[in-house]
């Protein structure tokens, strides 16, 4: 059976937007989707190092007033900071992160090192488009 | 499979994801399912509302077979064979 394709590109950076982006991951994965992972903008700055780990130098997408509810909801109900859902997609199967290379020299990321190690790697825009092209579900967040 | 049926089972793996929200339990049945063999039996223990539709469908598209689900109170035992 052909491995079908999810091409996921986040250009949030909020930590809202990247909790649902981390359960869509998860979703695809127990169906052993092959996914291929696009930071653009602040998609790029949530992976820096200073910021995986660093849920506070993140914002909320929507609601921002809501915030101390839903950390406290997350926290109630076990759910695992959004960097862990990604951390787990790659152990659990065929994940690719890959980080725009104009993004990460937007917020100071400009070599591999300076990104969670996660992170596959620092590429152009034609390769997401090529992903996106070759993908049966694509997600843009 | 009946209630009665289900009960009687004696799975060979069981997975206790109770307390952990979605995806949680799906991510652990799909952990777990590479443990066991072909032809035999998961159990999954979980609190998630959405867990027992989810895993069913799963299960069909990976092409486990859904036994059934108990409720019992204030969790799901669901049954998968592989």
């Amino acid at each position: 059976m052909e491995t079908k394709k999810m091409c996921l590109v986040l250009v949030t950076g909020s930590m809202d937007k990247l909790t649902a982006a981390g359960v869509m991951l998860s979703g695809a994965i127990a169906d052993d989707y092959q996914i291929d992972v696009y930071a653009l903008i602040h998609g790029a700055r949530a992976f820096l190092k200073a910021n995986a780990d660093n849920p506070e130098n993140l914002r909320m997408a929507e609601n921002t007033d809501l915030r101390p509810e839903f950390e406290a909801a997350l926290k109630r109900l076990n759910v695992k900071p959004w960097i862990e859902f990604f951390r787990e997609a790659k152990q659990m199967g065929d994940v690719k992160i890959h980080v725009c290379g104009l993004a990460g020299k937007i917020w100071g990321g400009e070599k591999l090192e300076d990104f969670d190690p996660i992170v596959d790697d620092i590429v152009g825009i034609n390769e997401c488009i090529t992903k996106l092209q070759e993908a049966d579900i694509q997600v843009v967040l | 499979m009946t209630e009665e049926q289900l009960r009687q089972i004696k799975p060979d793996k069981v997975v206790d994801a109770r307390g952990t929200a979605c995806p949680g339990p799906l991510l652990a049945a799909k952990k777990a399912i590479g443990d066991i063999d072909k032809g035999q039996i998961m159990e999954i223990l979980s609190s998630d509302e959405g867990t027992k539709r989810d895993v069913p469908k799963w299960a069909k598209k990976k092409g486990h077979e859904y036994l059934g689900t108990i409720e019992e109170n204030g969790y799901f035992r669901i049954f998968l064979r592989k």
